[in-house]
Protein backbone atom coordinates (compact mmCIF):
# COMPACT_ATOMS: atom_id res chain seq x y z
CA UNK A 1 0.00 0.00 0.00
CA UNK A 2 1.21 3.24 -0.91
CA UNK A 3 -1.00 6.41 0.14
CA UNK A 4 0.63 9.88 -1.08
CA UNK A 5 -0.35 13.26 -0.29
CA UNK A 6 0.39 16.03 -2.13
CA UNK A 7 0.04 19.74 -1.38
CA UNK A 8 -3.29 19.10 0.28
CA UNK A 9 -5.64 22.46 1.07
CA UNK A 10 -8.35 22.55 3.04
CA UNK A 11 -10.65 25.23 3.76
CA UNK A 12 -14.56 25.11 4.87
CA UNK A 13 -16.57 27.60 3.32
CA UNK A 14 -14.67 31.28 3.90
CA UNK A 15 -12.88 30.48 6.90
CA UNK A 16 -8.81 29.47 6.89
CA UNK A 17 -6.90 26.80 5.52
CA UNK A 18 -7.15 24.13 8.01
CA UNK A 19 -4.94 22.11 5.54
CA UNK A 20 -2.30 23.86 3.96
CA UNK A 21 -0.12 22.48 0.99
CA UNK A 22 0.17 19.32 2.99
CA UNK A 23 2.78 16.41 1.98
CA UNK A 24 2.70 13.56 3.78
CA UNK A 25 3.89 9.42 2.22
CA UNK A 26 3.26 6.40 3.71
CA UNK A 27 4.49 3.04 2.55
CA UNK A 28 3.96 -0.96 3.88
CA UNK A 29 2.41 -1.41 6.95
CA UNK A 30 2.83 -0.25 10.70
CA UNK A 31 1.20 2.71 13.00
CA UNK A 32 1.57 6.12 12.22
CA UNK A 33 0.56 8.54 14.96
CA UNK A 34 -0.91 11.90 14.00
CA UNK A 35 -0.28 14.42 16.81
CA UNK A 36 -1.34 17.99 17.38
CA UNK A 37 -3.35 20.23 19.25
CA UNK A 38 -7.28 20.61 18.97
CA UNK A 39 -7.99 22.60 15.54
CA UNK A 40 -4.89 21.21 13.98
CA UNK A 41 -6.51 19.64 11.30
CA UNK A 42 -5.81 16.27 12.36
CA UNK A 43 -9.57 14.64 11.79
CA UNK A 44 -9.96 17.04 8.56
CA UNK A 45 -6.46 15.62 7.04
CA UNK A 46 -8.22 11.50 7.55
CA UNK A 47 -11.69 12.22 6.28
CA UNK A 48 -9.66 13.86 3.01
CA UNK A 49 -8.51 10.48 2.55
CA UNK A 50 -11.68 8.74 2.47
CA UNK A 51 -13.26 11.80 0.56
CA UNK A 52 -16.02 12.12 3.93
CA UNK A 53 -14.29 15.53 3.74
CA UNK A 54 -13.61 17.25 0.53
CA UNK A 55 -10.35 18.63 -0.14
CA UNK A 56 -9.70 21.74 -1.15
CA UNK A 57 -6.79 21.06 -3.88
CA UNK A 58 -4.02 19.15 -3.94
CA UNK A 59 -3.81 15.14 -5.08
CA UNK A 60 -4.56 12.63 -3.14
CA UNK A 61 -3.21 8.82 -4.58
CA UNK A 62 -3.87 4.97 -2.94
CA UNK A 63 -1.42 2.74 -4.57
CA UNK A 64 -1.31 5.16 -8.00
CA UNK A 65 -4.94 6.22 -8.20
CA UNK A 66 -5.47 9.36 -7.57
CA UNK A 67 -8.90 10.01 -5.68
CA UNK A 68 -9.64 13.22 -5.43
CA UNK A 69 -11.45 12.95 -8.44
CA UNK A 70 -13.48 10.40 -7.78
CA UNK A 71 -17.55 10.15 -8.24
CA UNK A 72 -20.34 7.97 -7.69
CA UNK A 73 -19.92 4.42 -7.93
CA UNK A 74 -16.02 4.74 -7.95
CA UNK A 75 -15.84 6.65 -4.97
CA UNK A 76 -17.90 4.38 -3.07
CA UNK A 77 -15.02 1.45 -4.53
CA UNK A 78 -12.48 3.69 -2.59
CA UNK A 79 -14.59 4.36 0.71
CA UNK A 80 -14.84 0.37 1.06
CA UNK A 81 -11.04 -0.19 0.94
CA UNK A 82 -10.34 2.13 3.66
CA UNK A 83 -11.41 1.54 7.48
CA UNK A 84 -12.62 4.18 9.76
CA UNK A 85 -12.48 4.04 13.17
CA UNK A 86 -14.25 6.69 15.04
CA UNK A 87 -13.57 8.53 18.71
CA UNK A 88 -17.42 7.98 19.41
CA UNK A 89 -17.77 4.79 17.89
CA UNK A 90 -20.45 5.73 15.96
CA UNK A 91 -21.76 2.54 15.67
CA UNK A 92 -25.47 2.01 14.97
CA UNK A 93 -26.87 1.99 18.32
CA UNK A 94 -30.22 0.60 17.68
CA UNK A 95 -28.99 -2.55 15.54
CA UNK A 96 -27.47 -5.96 16.83
CA UNK A 97 -23.65 -6.18 17.27
CA UNK A 98 -23.91 -8.80 14.51
CA UNK A 99 -25.46 -5.72 11.83
CA UNK A 100 -22.96 -3.26 12.69
CA UNK A 101 -20.50 -5.99 11.73
CA UNK A 102 -21.93 -6.92 9.02
CA UNK A 103 -22.42 -3.21 7.55
CA UNK A 104 -18.76 -3.63 6.93
CA UNK A 105 -19.57 -5.23 3.77
CA UNK A 106 -22.44 -2.59 2.14
CA UNK A 107 -19.97 -1.63 -0.10
CA UNK A 108 -19.79 -4.68 -1.17
CA UNK A 109 -23.74 -6.22 -0.96
CA UNK A 110 -26.52 -5.05 -3.13
CA UNK A 111 -28.99 -2.80 -1.60
CA UNK A 112 -31.48 -5.55 -1.12
CA UNK A 113 -29.09 -8.18 0.63
CA UNK A 114 -28.48 -5.22 2.69
CA UNK A 115 -31.80 -4.57 3.84
CA UNK A 116 -32.80 -7.89 4.24
CA UNK A 117 -29.84 -8.65 6.46
CA UNK A 118 -29.25 -11.56 3.70
CA UNK A 119 -25.02 -11.24 3.56
CA UNK A 120 -23.45 -13.67 1.94
CA UNK A 121 -21.66 -17.09 3.92
CA UNK A 122 -18.37 -15.70 3.41
CA UNK A 123 -19.26 -12.27 5.13
CA UNK A 124 -20.77 -13.95 8.07
CA UNK A 125 -18.21 -16.39 8.31
CA UNK A 126 -15.62 -13.78 8.57
CA UNK A 127 -17.77 -11.72 11.00
CA UNK A 128 -17.89 -14.77 13.50
CA UNK A 129 -14.32 -14.97 13.31
CA UNK A 130 -13.41 -11.23 13.96
CA UNK A 131 -15.69 -11.22 16.54
CA UNK A 132 -14.28 -14.36 18.39
CA UNK A 133 -10.64 -12.35 17.91
CA UNK A 134 -11.84 -9.43 19.94
CA UNK A 135 -13.68 -11.71 22.58
CA UNK A 136 -17.09 -10.66 21.54
CA UNK A 137 -18.51 -14.02 20.11
CA UNK A 138 -20.98 -13.70 22.73
CA UNK A 139 -22.53 -10.20 22.42
CA UNK A 140 -23.82 -11.36 18.76
CA UNK A 141 -27.41 -9.64 19.07
CA UNK A 142 -26.93 -7.45 21.70
CA UNK A 143 -27.92 -4.30 20.65
CA UNK A 144 -25.14 -2.29 20.21
CA UNK A 145 -25.72 0.48 22.73
CA UNK A 146 -25.91 -2.22 25.47
CA UNK A 147 -22.15 -2.65 25.64
CA UNK A 148 -19.45 -1.01 27.21
CA UNK A 149 -16.97 1.65 25.62
CA UNK A 150 -14.04 -0.49 24.85
CA UNK A 151 -16.48 -3.35 23.68
CA UNK A 152 -18.08 -0.88 21.08
CA UNK A 153 -14.77 0.52 19.95
CA UNK A 154 -13.83 -3.37 19.26
CA UNK A 155 -17.25 -3.45 17.65
CA UNK A 156 -15.90 -0.47 15.77
CA UNK A 157 -12.61 -2.07 14.77
CA UNK A 158 -14.32 -5.06 13.62
CA UNK A 159 -16.76 -3.45 11.09
CA UNK A 160 -13.36 -1.38 9.65
CA UNK A 161 -11.55 -4.85 9.32
CA UNK A 162 -14.87 -6.39 8.02
CA UNK A 163 -14.18 -3.92 4.62
CA UNK A 164 -11.08 -5.80 4.05
CA UNK A 165 -9.44 -2.34 3.91
CA UNK A 166 -6.05 -1.49 2.62
CA UNK A 167 -5.38 1.06 5.01
CA UNK A 168 -7.02 2.03 8.66
CA UNK A 169 -7.96 5.13 9.58
CA UNK A 170 -8.27 5.75 13.27
CA UNK A 171 -10.17 9.02 14.72
CA UNK A 172 -8.76 9.41 18.11
CA UNK A 173 -10.07 5.92 18.89
CA UNK A 174 -9.34 5.94 22.06
CA UNK A 175 -10.47 9.78 23.13
CA UNK A 176 -13.71 8.29 24.69
CA UNK A 177 -12.42 5.49 26.66
CA UNK A 178 -10.79 5.31 30.22
CA UNK A 179 -6.62 4.46 30.38
CA UNK A 180 -7.07 0.91 30.90
CA UNK A 181 -9.38 0.28 27.88
CA UNK A 182 -7.55 2.88 26.04
CA UNK A 183 -4.38 0.91 25.97
CA UNK A 184 -7.02 -2.08 25.34
CA UNK A 185 -7.69 -0.91 21.74
CA UNK A 186 -4.28 0.14 20.79
CA UNK A 187 -2.72 -3.36 21.73
CA UNK A 188 -5.72 -4.39 19.83
CA UNK A 189 -4.67 -2.03 16.63
CA UNK A 190 -1.03 -2.97 16.92
CA UNK A 191 -1.84 -6.67 17.15
CA UNK A 192 -4.10 -6.38 13.92
CA UNK A 193 -1.81 -4.14 12.21
CA UNK A 194 1.04 -6.76 12.56
CA UNK A 195 -0.97 -9.37 11.42
CA UNK A 196 -2.11 -8.18 8.54
CA UNK A 197 0.21 -6.39 7.56
CA UNK A 198 -1.91 -3.30 7.60
CA UNK A 199 -1.05 0.52 7.84
CA UNK A 200 -2.75 2.65 10.10
CA UNK A 201 -3.27 6.85 10.07
CA UNK A 202 -3.70 7.31 14.07
CA UNK A 203 -5.38 10.77 15.45
CA UNK A 204 -4.00 11.13 18.84
CA UNK A 205 -4.13 13.22 21.73
CA UNK A 206 -1.99 10.90 24.42
CA UNK A 207 1.63 11.76 23.00
CA UNK A 208 2.76 8.96 25.86
CA UNK A 209 0.96 6.67 23.84
CA UNK A 210 1.68 7.61 20.79
CA UNK A 211 5.10 7.15 21.41
CA UNK A 212 4.23 3.59 22.61
CA UNK A 213 2.57 2.28 19.73
CA UNK A 214 3.92 4.00 16.98
CA UNK A 215 6.31 3.65 14.26
CA UNK A 216 6.87 6.61 12.88
CA UNK A 217 4.93 10.10 14.85
CA UNK A 218 3.51 13.19 12.07
CA UNK A 219 3.56 16.14 14.29
CA UNK A 220 1.07 18.63 12.76
CA UNK A 221 0.35 22.14 13.67
CA UNK A 222 -2.21 24.87 12.10
CA UNK A 223 -2.67 22.39 9.08
CA UNK A 224 0.95 21.80 8.73
CA UNK A 225 3.73 18.52 9.12
CA UNK A 226 6.32 20.24 11.67
CA UNK A 227 7.83 17.22 12.21
CA UNK A 228 7.78 13.89 11.24
CA UNK A 229 10.38 11.10 12.47
CA UNK A 230 9.94 7.90 14.75
CA UNK A 231 9.41 7.72 18.60
CA UNK A 232 12.55 8.33 19.25
CA UNK A 233 13.21 11.37 17.83
CA UNK A 234 10.35 13.09 19.51
CA UNK A 235 12.23 15.15 22.12
CA UNK A 236 10.91 18.23 24.26
CA UNK A 237 11.90 20.90 22.02
CA UNK A 238 10.06 19.18 19.03
CA UNK A 239 6.74 18.45 20.90
CA UNK A 240 7.39 22.50 22.53
CA UNK A 241 7.08 23.56 18.74
CA UNK A 242 4.32 21.21 18.15
CA UNK A 243 2.05 22.09 21.23
CA UNK A 244 3.46 25.57 22.44
CA UNK A 245 0.91 28.47 21.78
CA UNK A 246 -1.41 26.96 19.25
CA UNK A 247 -5.03 28.29 19.28
CA UNK A 248 -7.13 25.31 19.62
CA UNK A 249 -5.30 24.64 23.07
CA UNK A 250 -7.43 27.64 24.44
CA UNK A 251 -7.63 29.12 27.57
CA UNK A 252 -8.59 25.51 30.08
CA UNK A 253 -4.94 24.64 29.21
CA UNK A 254 -3.51 27.42 30.14
CA UNK A 255 -5.48 27.80 33.45
CA UNK A 256 -3.53 27.01 36.82
CA UNK A 257 -5.24 26.24 39.86
CA UNK A 258 -5.34 29.81 42.43
CA UNK A 259 -4.00 28.06 45.69
CA UNK A 260 -5.97 27.83 48.75
CA UNK A 261 -4.76 30.88 50.24
CA UNK A 262 -5.30 33.14 47.20
CA UNK A 263 -8.75 32.07 46.86
CA UNK A 264 -9.60 32.46 50.69
CA UNK A 265 -8.60 36.27 50.12
CA UNK A 266 -10.16 36.47 46.76
CA UNK A 267 -11.98 40.07 46.99
CA UNK A 268 -7.94 40.89 47.30
CA UNK A 269 -7.16 39.80 44.15
CA UNK A 270 -10.14 41.47 42.83
CA UNK A 271 -8.82 44.50 44.18
CA UNK A 272 -5.61 44.22 43.06
CA UNK A 273 -6.29 43.14 39.60
CA UNK A 274 -8.42 46.48 39.44
CA UNK A 275 -6.47 48.95 40.53
CA UNK B 1 -14.07 25.46 55.03
CA UNK B 2 -14.92 28.09 54.07
CA UNK B 3 -13.56 29.32 50.68
CA UNK B 4 -14.94 33.31 51.40
CA UNK B 5 -15.36 35.33 53.96
CA UNK B 6 -18.76 36.81 54.54
CA UNK B 7 -17.63 40.35 53.62
CA UNK B 8 -16.65 39.53 49.96
CA UNK B 9 -20.19 37.97 49.77
CA UNK B 10 -21.34 38.68 46.06
CA UNK B 11 -24.42 38.66 44.91
CA UNK B 12 -25.78 36.95 41.89
CA UNK B 13 -29.21 36.41 39.96
CA UNK B 14 -30.13 34.75 36.83
CA UNK B 15 -30.05 37.31 33.73
CA UNK B 16 -33.22 38.08 32.46
CA UNK B 17 -34.12 36.95 28.78
CA UNK B 18 -34.35 40.14 27.17
CA UNK B 19 -31.48 41.82 28.49
CA UNK B 20 -32.52 45.64 27.25
CA UNK B 21 -35.44 46.28 30.13
CA UNK B 22 -37.13 49.00 27.79
CA UNK B 23 -37.56 46.18 25.05
CA UNK B 24 -38.91 43.75 27.88
CA UNK B 25 -41.13 45.83 29.78
CA UNK B 26 -42.58 47.07 26.07
CA UNK B 27 -42.95 43.67 24.95
CA UNK B 28 -44.84 42.60 28.69
CA UNK B 29 -46.79 45.90 28.20
CA UNK B 30 -48.38 44.96 24.24
CA UNK B 31 -49.12 41.83 24.98
CA UNK B 32 -51.10 42.92 28.09
CA UNK B 33 -52.80 45.46 26.02
CA UNK B 34 -53.58 42.88 22.72
CA UNK B 35 -55.43 41.03 25.27
CA UNK B 36 -57.77 43.86 26.39
CA UNK B 37 -58.65 44.58 23.04
CA UNK B 38 -59.16 41.45 22.00
CA UNK B 39 -61.05 40.65 25.10
CA UNK B 40 -63.10 43.88 24.90
CA UNK B 41 -63.48 44.05 20.80
CA UNK B 42 -65.31 40.50 20.29
CA UNK B 43 -68.15 41.63 21.81
CA UNK B 44 -69.50 38.90 23.96
CA UNK B 45 -73.21 39.38 24.40
CA UNK B 46 -74.01 38.21 27.79
CA UNK B 47 -78.23 38.23 26.87
CA UNK B 48 -77.61 35.55 24.09
CA UNK B 49 -75.87 33.17 26.68
CA UNK B 50 -78.31 33.46 28.55
CA UNK B 51 -81.57 32.96 26.51
CA UNK B 52 -79.22 29.35 25.06
CA UNK B 53 -79.09 28.42 28.65
CA UNK B 54 -83.02 26.99 28.39
CA UNK B 55 -82.51 25.85 24.77
CA UNK B 56 -79.24 23.89 25.88
CA UNK B 57 -81.62 22.44 28.90
CA UNK B 58 -84.00 21.36 26.28
CA UNK B 59 -81.75 19.53 24.19
CA UNK B 60 -79.95 17.99 26.78
CA UNK B 61 -83.44 16.78 28.54
CA UNK B 62 -84.60 15.13 25.32
CA UNK B 63 -80.67 13.80 24.65
CA UNK B 64 -81.37 11.48 27.34
CA UNK B 65 -81.93 8.78 27.57
CA UNK B 66 -79.33 8.01 25.09
CA UNK B 67 -81.07 6.15 21.90
CA UNK B 68 -79.52 2.76 21.20
CA UNK B 69 -81.93 1.04 19.05
CA UNK B 70 -81.12 2.07 15.71
CA UNK B 71 -78.16 -0.40 15.59
CA UNK B 72 -77.77 -1.34 12.32
CA UNK B 73 -77.11 2.89 11.32
CA UNK B 74 -74.45 3.18 14.53
CA UNK B 75 -72.44 0.06 13.59
CA UNK B 76 -72.14 0.91 9.76
CA UNK B 77 -71.70 4.58 10.31
CA UNK B 78 -68.34 3.73 13.05
CA UNK B 79 -67.34 1.00 10.80
CA UNK B 80 -67.28 2.87 7.96
CA UNK B 81 -64.83 5.68 9.91
CA UNK B 82 -62.48 3.27 11.25
CA UNK B 83 -61.95 1.88 8.34
CA UNK B 84 -61.26 5.32 6.04
CA UNK B 85 -59.36 6.24 9.24
CA UNK B 86 -57.13 3.05 9.22
CA UNK B 87 -56.72 2.99 5.18
CA UNK B 88 -56.12 6.83 5.32
CA UNK B 89 -53.17 6.18 8.01
CA UNK B 90 -51.25 3.22 6.28
CA UNK B 91 -51.53 5.39 2.82
CA UNK B 92 -50.81 8.53 4.77
CA UNK B 93 -47.79 7.18 6.68
CA UNK B 94 -46.28 5.47 3.71
CA UNK B 95 -46.45 8.69 2.25
CA UNK B 96 -45.02 10.44 5.13
CA UNK B 97 -41.91 8.22 5.20
CA UNK B 98 -41.31 9.54 1.99
CA UNK B 99 -41.72 13.06 2.07
CA UNK B 100 -40.13 13.16 5.55
CA UNK B 101 -36.74 12.35 3.82
CA UNK B 102 -37.70 14.28 0.78
CA UNK B 103 -38.15 17.43 3.85
CA UNK B 104 -35.12 16.84 5.66
CA UNK B 105 -32.22 19.25 5.30
CA UNK B 106 -29.38 16.71 5.99
CA UNK B 107 -30.58 14.13 3.92
CA UNK B 108 -30.95 15.74 0.67
CA UNK B 109 -29.99 18.54 -1.77
CA UNK B 110 -31.53 21.95 -1.11
CA UNK B 111 -33.46 21.93 -4.28
CA UNK B 112 -34.87 18.34 -2.87
CA UNK B 113 -35.93 20.11 0.77
CA UNK B 114 -37.46 23.04 -0.47
CA UNK B 115 -39.82 20.62 -2.48
CA UNK B 116 -40.51 18.23 -0.10
CA UNK B 117 -41.21 20.93 2.71
CA UNK B 118 -42.98 23.12 0.18
CA UNK B 119 -45.54 20.06 0.16
CA UNK B 120 -45.95 18.80 3.86
CA UNK B 121 -46.81 23.05 4.53
CA UNK B 122 -49.39 22.75 1.94
CA UNK B 123 -50.48 19.86 3.32
CA UNK B 124 -50.62 21.61 7.16
CA UNK B 125 -51.88 24.79 5.83
CA UNK B 126 -55.91 23.71 5.64
CA UNK B 127 -57.84 22.29 8.69
CA UNK B 128 -59.44 18.92 7.44
CA UNK B 129 -62.98 19.95 7.04
CA UNK B 130 -61.52 22.35 4.42
CA UNK B 131 -59.94 19.56 2.43
CA UNK B 132 -62.85 16.89 3.07
CA UNK B 133 -64.98 19.74 1.61
CA UNK B 134 -62.71 20.08 -1.83
CA UNK B 135 -62.48 16.35 -2.18
CA UNK B 136 -65.85 15.87 -1.59
CA UNK B 137 -66.55 18.37 -4.41
CA UNK B 138 -64.07 16.59 -6.35
CA UNK B 139 -65.08 12.88 -5.87
CA UNK B 140 -68.26 13.24 -4.68
CA UNK B 141 -69.80 11.92 -1.04
CA UNK B 142 -68.90 9.03 0.32
CA UNK B 143 -65.64 7.16 2.34
CA UNK B 144 -62.91 8.47 -0.69
CA UNK B 145 -63.31 11.75 -0.35
CA UNK B 146 -63.02 11.28 4.03
CA UNK B 147 -59.68 8.71 3.03
CA UNK B 148 -58.22 11.38 0.55
CA UNK B 149 -58.69 14.47 3.04
CA UNK B 150 -57.12 12.18 5.60
CA UNK B 151 -54.08 11.05 3.88
CA UNK B 152 -53.62 15.07 3.23
CA UNK B 153 -54.01 15.13 6.93
CA UNK B 154 -51.03 12.74 8.06
CA UNK B 155 -49.18 14.01 5.41
CA UNK B 156 -49.07 17.41 6.80
CA UNK B 157 -48.59 16.21 10.42
CA UNK B 158 -46.35 12.92 10.13
CA UNK B 159 -44.24 14.50 7.44
CA UNK B 160 -43.36 16.98 9.36
CA UNK B 161 -42.30 15.51 12.34
CA UNK B 162 -40.58 12.67 10.51
CA UNK B 163 -38.62 15.24 8.49
CA UNK B 164 -37.32 17.10 11.83
CA UNK B 165 -36.55 13.50 13.48
CA UNK B 166 -34.28 13.16 10.52
CA UNK B 167 -32.74 16.06 11.06
CA UNK B 168 -31.96 15.28 14.34
CA UNK B 169 -30.35 12.41 14.20
CA UNK B 170 -26.76 11.65 14.90
CA UNK B 171 -24.57 12.84 11.99
CA UNK B 172 -21.36 10.38 13.00
CA UNK B 173 -23.43 6.98 12.64
CA UNK B 174 -24.03 8.65 8.74
CA UNK B 175 -20.77 9.44 8.60
CA UNK B 176 -19.64 5.88 9.21
CA UNK B 177 -22.03 4.15 7.48
CA UNK B 178 -20.50 6.62 4.46
CA UNK B 179 -17.39 4.92 5.48
CA UNK B 180 -17.65 1.89 4.71
CA UNK B 181 -18.90 2.58 0.90
CA UNK B 182 -22.41 2.33 1.39
CA UNK B 183 -24.39 4.33 -1.10
CA UNK B 184 -27.76 7.14 -0.57
CA UNK B 185 -30.45 3.95 0.14
CA UNK B 186 -27.73 1.92 2.26
CA UNK B 187 -27.22 4.94 4.44
CA UNK B 188 -31.16 5.64 4.70
CA UNK B 189 -31.37 1.56 5.92
CA UNK B 190 -28.90 1.53 8.20
CA UNK B 191 -28.44 5.09 9.67
CA UNK B 192 -31.44 6.95 9.13
CA UNK B 193 -34.60 4.38 9.64
CA UNK B 194 -33.15 2.68 12.54
CA UNK B 195 -32.74 5.98 14.54
CA UNK B 196 -35.92 7.49 13.74
CA UNK B 197 -37.51 4.19 13.83
CA UNK B 198 -39.27 4.06 17.46
CA UNK B 199 -40.51 7.80 16.77
CA UNK B 200 -41.85 6.75 13.38
CA UNK B 201 -44.02 3.94 14.80
CA UNK B 202 -45.02 6.02 17.88
CA UNK B 203 -45.76 9.11 15.39
CA UNK B 204 -48.04 6.15 13.14
CA UNK B 205 -49.77 5.04 16.46
CA UNK B 206 -50.54 8.39 17.11
CA UNK B 207 -52.02 9.44 13.88
CA UNK B 208 -54.41 6.45 13.81
CA UNK B 209 -55.89 7.79 16.64
CA UNK B 210 -55.95 11.08 15.38
CA UNK B 211 -57.69 10.16 12.03
CA UNK B 212 -60.28 7.96 14.44
CA UNK B 213 -61.23 11.62 15.76
CA UNK B 214 -61.17 13.14 12.47
CA UNK B 215 -62.88 10.92 10.81
CA UNK B 216 -66.29 11.73 12.51
CA UNK B 217 -65.49 15.45 12.00
CA UNK B 218 -64.78 15.48 8.15
CA UNK B 219 -68.04 12.89 7.61
CA UNK B 220 -70.29 15.89 8.82
CA UNK B 221 -69.51 17.45 5.17
CA UNK B 222 -70.13 14.84 3.82
CA UNK B 223 -66.89 12.38 3.59
CA UNK B 224 -68.26 9.39 4.79
CA UNK B 225 -68.34 7.62 7.85
CA UNK B 226 -70.26 8.04 11.31
CA UNK B 227 -70.24 12.03 10.80
CA UNK B 228 -72.77 12.19 8.22
CA UNK B 229 -75.06 9.78 10.39
CA UNK B 230 -74.60 12.54 13.16
CA UNK B 231 -75.32 15.59 11.27
CA UNK B 232 -78.69 13.47 10.16
CA UNK B 233 -79.49 12.54 13.66
CA UNK B 234 -79.26 16.60 14.65
CA UNK B 235 -81.38 17.99 11.84
CA UNK B 236 -84.16 15.35 12.54
CA UNK B 237 -84.27 16.15 15.95
CA UNK B 238 -83.27 12.84 17.19
CA UNK B 239 -80.81 14.38 19.81
CA UNK B 240 -81.21 10.80 21.50
CA UNK B 241 -79.70 8.86 19.00
CA UNK B 242 -77.10 11.64 18.71
CA UNK B 243 -76.38 11.03 21.97
CA UNK B 244 -75.89 7.51 21.81
CA UNK B 245 -73.67 8.28 18.69
CA UNK B 246 -71.46 10.47 20.95
CA UNK B 247 -70.95 8.13 23.74
CA UNK B 248 -69.96 5.18 21.29
CA UNK B 249 -67.45 7.80 19.97
CA UNK B 250 -65.90 8.41 23.38
CA UNK B 251 -65.88 4.89 23.79
CA UNK B 252 -63.47 4.42 20.86
CA UNK B 253 -61.50 7.07 21.20
CA UNK B 254 -60.43 6.22 25.05
CA UNK B 255 -60.26 2.36 23.96
CA UNK B 256 -57.41 4.03 21.10
CA UNK B 257 -56.40 6.22 23.29
CA UNK B 258 -55.17 3.16 26.41
CA UNK B 259 -54.01 0.66 23.12
CA UNK B 260 -51.99 3.36 21.86
CA UNK B 261 -50.54 4.09 24.82
CA UNK B 262 -49.50 0.62 25.76
CA UNK B 263 -48.13 -0.09 22.30
CA UNK B 264 -46.15 3.22 22.73
CA UNK B 265 -44.64 1.96 26.20
CA UNK B 266 -43.72 -1.04 24.59
CA UNK B 267 -41.25 0.86 22.48
CA UNK B 268 -37.75 2.28 23.01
Amino acid sequence: MILDIQKLSKRYGRGELVLKDLDLHIEGSGITAIIGSSGAGKSTLLRCVNRLVEPTSGSITLDGVELTALKGAELRNLRRQVGMIFQNFNLIDRLSVMENVLSGRLGYVSFFQAASRRYPQDDIDRAFALLERVGLQDFVNKRADTLSGGQRQRVGVVRALMQEPKLLLADEPTASLDPKTSVQILDLLSDIASELGLPVLLNIHNVSQARQFAQRIVGLRFGTIIFDGTPADLDEEALDRIYEGTAGTGDEDDWTPVPAAAAAAAPAVAEDRSA
Amino acid sequence: MSVASPAARRTWRRPPAIANPYLRYGLYGLIAAYLVWAVTSLQVSWERVVQGIPRAVTIFGRALPPDFSRRSLLVDGFVESIQIAIIATFLGVLLSVVLGILAARNVVPRAVYLVGRAIIAVARSFHPVIVAIIFVKAVGFGPIAGILTLIVYSIGFVGKLMAEAIEEIDPGQVEAVRATGGGFLKVLAYAVFPQVLPRQVGLSIYQLDSNLRASAIVGIVGAGGIGGTLTNAFKRFDYDFAFAILIVMIAIILVSEALSGRIRKGLT
